[in-house]
C-alpha cells in the first residue's frame, strides 16, 4: 500500500550486534587508557597508544557506523540490502580480527599476530564493501549522502590497506621512508577519508530530521564534497608520490573550508530548529560538531611547529588524534545512539503492537538522568585530558582517564537498558 | 447512528491520540493529517504526510492510524495515502501543539 522506506529495514539481528560490540569496545579503550596512564603522554606511535587508537576506531566508531549503516543504507539507497548472512558472517571475522589486531599492538606482537589480525581485517572490510557496492549497484536513487557513503567506504579501504602494508612492513621492511610518514597517510585517510566523509554524509540527513528543520542548503553540503576530497587527494600525492610536506597548508586550508561548510549547514539547522530544548542526545552532538573545530586549530601548529619542542610536537600530535577520535567521533556516537538505538529496538518490539496496545515511547527505553550523567562525565574527561596533554600533567591523565571510565560505564548501562529492553504492554483505555 | 460529518470529526479525535514517538506530539496537533474523507459508507481516506520522507518510523505511525481507527469501527477500511506535497513545515503545527513543543 505504502511505499514506505521501513519495508527495505533490515533484521534487528543484523544491527544490534554492532551496538553491543561497538559500546563494549568504548568501555575497553577507556579501561586500556587508564591502564596506559602516563604512557599517553609519551610518543604517540607507542603500541598501547596504537592498541587504544584501534580499538576506539575499529571496535568502537567503526562498528557501531556499520551497525547504523545497515539500518541506513536502505533508507538512503531506497533499496533492501544486498546480503544480511553477509553482514552477519561480516561481523564475526571484523569482531575477532579487531580484538586481535588491538591485542598484537598491546602487546607489541607487531611481526607475528600482527600480520594474520591485518590480513583478516582486510578480508572482512572487503565483504562489508562487496554488500554495500552491490546494494547500491540495485538502487536507482542517487543522492549526495548515497555518494558520500560509497566515497568515504572507498576511503575506509585504501585506510585498510595502507594499514596492512604498514603491518607487513614491520616484517618485511620494503616501504622507502619511514613508518611514522605512512602512518600519517594511513590516519589521514582513515580519520579525514572515512570518518569525516562518512559522518558528513549521514548527518546532512539525519540532523536536521533530529532538528526538525527543513530548507536547509544542501549546496553547502556539495560544496563541502568536493573541497574535503580535494584536498585529501593532495594531501596524498603531497605526501605519497612527493613524499613532501609542499602542498600541506594549501590542502589543510580546503580540507578546513570544507568542514567549515558542514559546520555552517548544521548551524542552519540548529538554528531553525523546532524543538528548542534539546534532549542528551542532540546535545551530546552538538558538543561533537564543536568539537571538531579544535583539530583544525591543531593542525596548524602541527604544520608549522613554530620551533616547538619535539615532546610537546608529541603530545600535540596525540591531542589531535584524541579530539578526533575521542572528540568529534566520539561525541556523536554516543548522542545518536541515543537518537537511534532505541527507535530501532522500538520498531522491533513495538511496530506490530501500535494502535492495539499502550506502548512505552522509545525515549522510555533508556534512563535520561543516566545519559546527562554520561555527557557530564564524558565533558569533565575532555576537558581534563587535553589539558593533561597540553601542559603534561600525569595527575590530570590519570584523573581524566578514570572520569572517562567512568563515563563509558554509565554509557554501557544505558546501551544494555535498550538492547535487553522486555516488552511492555498495556491494554488501552 | 452518527452522521458522516460526526464520524469524519470523531476520527480526527481518534488520530489525536496518535503520537509521532520522535516528537512525541500526536499527529493531528504536529500537522501531518492534511485530509480525511469518510465515504458515508465503510471507507475512510486519509491523506497524511510524515515529519521527514526518510522517516523510519513512518510505518508505524501509519499502522498506529489505520490500528486506532478499527477500535471503534472496526468493519472501517482504512485507506492512508502518504503524501509529501505540500512538504510537511513546523507552520503547520496547531496552537496547541506549539505549546506541548515549548515552541
Amino acid at each position: 500500500m505504502n511505499n514506505l522506506q521501513t519495508d527495505n529495514a533490515p533484521s534487528i539481528a543484523v544491527v544490534k550486534p554492532h551496538f553491543i560490540f561497538g559500546g563494549v569496545s568504548f568501555f575497553v579503550s577507556t579501561l586500556l587508557m587508564v591502564l596506559a596512564d602516563t604512557r599517553l603522554l609519551g610518543p604517540y606511535f607507542d603500541g598501547k597508544i596504537i592498541a587504544i587508537t584501534h580499538i576506539a576506531v575499529l571496535g568502537w566508531a567503526t562498528m557501531i557506523i556499520f551497525g547504523a549503516l545497515y539500518q541506513l543504507i536502505p533508507i538512503v539507497f531506497e533499496t533492501a540490502l544486498f546480503s544480511e548472512t553477509l553482514a552477519k558472517v561480516n561481523f564475526w571475522i571484523f569482531a575477532i580480527s579487531i580484538s586481535l589486531l588491538s591485542y598484537s599492538f598491546w602487546v607489541d606482537a607487531f611481526l607475528t599476530l600482527l600480520l594474520y589480525a591485518s590480513i583478516m581485517l582486510l578480508i572482512s572490510l572487503l565483504m562489508f564493501i562487496t554488500n554495500v557496492l552491490m546494494t547500491h549497484k540495485k538502487s536507482t536513487k542517487k543522492n549526495i549522502q548515497a555518494r558520500f557513503i560509497i566515497t568515504a567506504i572507498y576511503w575506509l579501504l585504501l585506510t585498510v590497506i595502507l594499514g596492512t602494508l604498514i603491518a607487513f612492513n614491520f616484517s618485511y621492511n620494503f616501504f622507502n621512508e619511514l613508518h611514522l610518514h605512512y602512518l600519517k597517510i594511513h590516519a589521514h585517510a582513515g580519520l579525514v577519508g572515512w570518518f569525516l566523509l562518512l559522518i558528513i554524509g549521514i548527518s546532512s540527513t539525519l540532523v536536521p530530521m533530529f532538528f526538525i528543520s527543513h530548507n536547509l542548503k544542501e549546496k553547502k553540503i556539495k560544496y563541502a564534497y568536493y573541497l574535503i576530497n580535494l584536498g585529501l587527494v593532495g594531501l596524498m600525492l603531497d605526501w605519497f608520490v612527493y613524499s613532501a610536506n609542499k602542498l600541506a597548508y594549501f590542502n589543510w586550508l580546503i580540507i578546513s573550508v570544507g568542514i567549515i561548510l558542514f559546520l555552517s549547514y548544521s548551524w542552519d539547522a540548529y538554528k531553525q530548529r523546532l524543538r528548542k530544548v534539546l534532549d542528551t542526545g542532540m546535545n551530546q552532538t552538538v558538543i561533537s560538531l564543536l568539537l571538531l573545530i579544535a583539530p583544525i586549530g591543531i593542525a596548524i601548529l602541527l604544520l608549522f611547529e613554530f620551533n616547538i619542542e619535539q615532546n610537546f610536537l608529541f603530545r600535540a600530535t596525540t591531542l589531535y588524534g584524541f579530539t578526533i577520535i575521542f572528540g568529534f567521533i566520539t561525541s556523536l556516537i554516543l548522542g545518536q545512539t541515543y537518537k537511534t538505538l532505541p527507535f530501532i529496538i522500538w520498531l522491533e518490539k513495538y511496530k506490530k503492537h501500535v494502535g492495539k496496545m499502550k506502548t512505552p515511547m522509545p525515549k522510555d527505553l533508556y534512563s535520561e538522568t543516566l545519559a546527562k550523567f554520561q555527557m557530564y562525565f564524558y565533558i569533565a574527561a575532555i576537558v581534563i585530558l587535553s589539558l593533561a596533554l597540553l601542559l603534561n600533567q600525569p595527575l590530570l591523565i590519570t584523573i581524566g582517564s578514570y572520569i572517562l571510565l567512568a563515563s563509558a560505564i554509565v554509557y554501557n548501562i544505558n546501551l544494555f537498558k535498550i538492547v535487553l529492553h522486555k516488552t511492555k504492554l498495556e491494554k488501552l483505555k | 447512528m452518527k452522521t458522516s460529518e460526526e464520524i469524519n470529526n470523531h476520527i480526527y479525535e481518534i488520530l489525536k491520540t496518535v503520537m509521532d514517538p520522535e516528537v512525541e506530539l500526536n499527529i493531528v496537533d504536529l500537522g501531518l493529517i492534511y485530509n480525511i474523507d469518510f465515504d458515508g459508507e465503510k471507507n475512510v481516506d486519509i491523506d497524511m504526510t510524515l515529519s521527514t520522507p526518510a522517516c523510519p518510523l513512518g510505518d508505524a505511525i501509519v499502522l498506529n492510524v489505520q490500528e486506532s481507527i478499527k477500535i471503534d469501527y472496526p468493519d472501517f477500511v482504512v485507506n492512508v495515502n502518504l503524501v509529501f506535497e505540500p512538504l510537511w513545515t513546523a507552520a503547520l503545527i496547531s496552537d496547541e501543539g506549539k505549546v506541548k513543543l515549548g515552541m
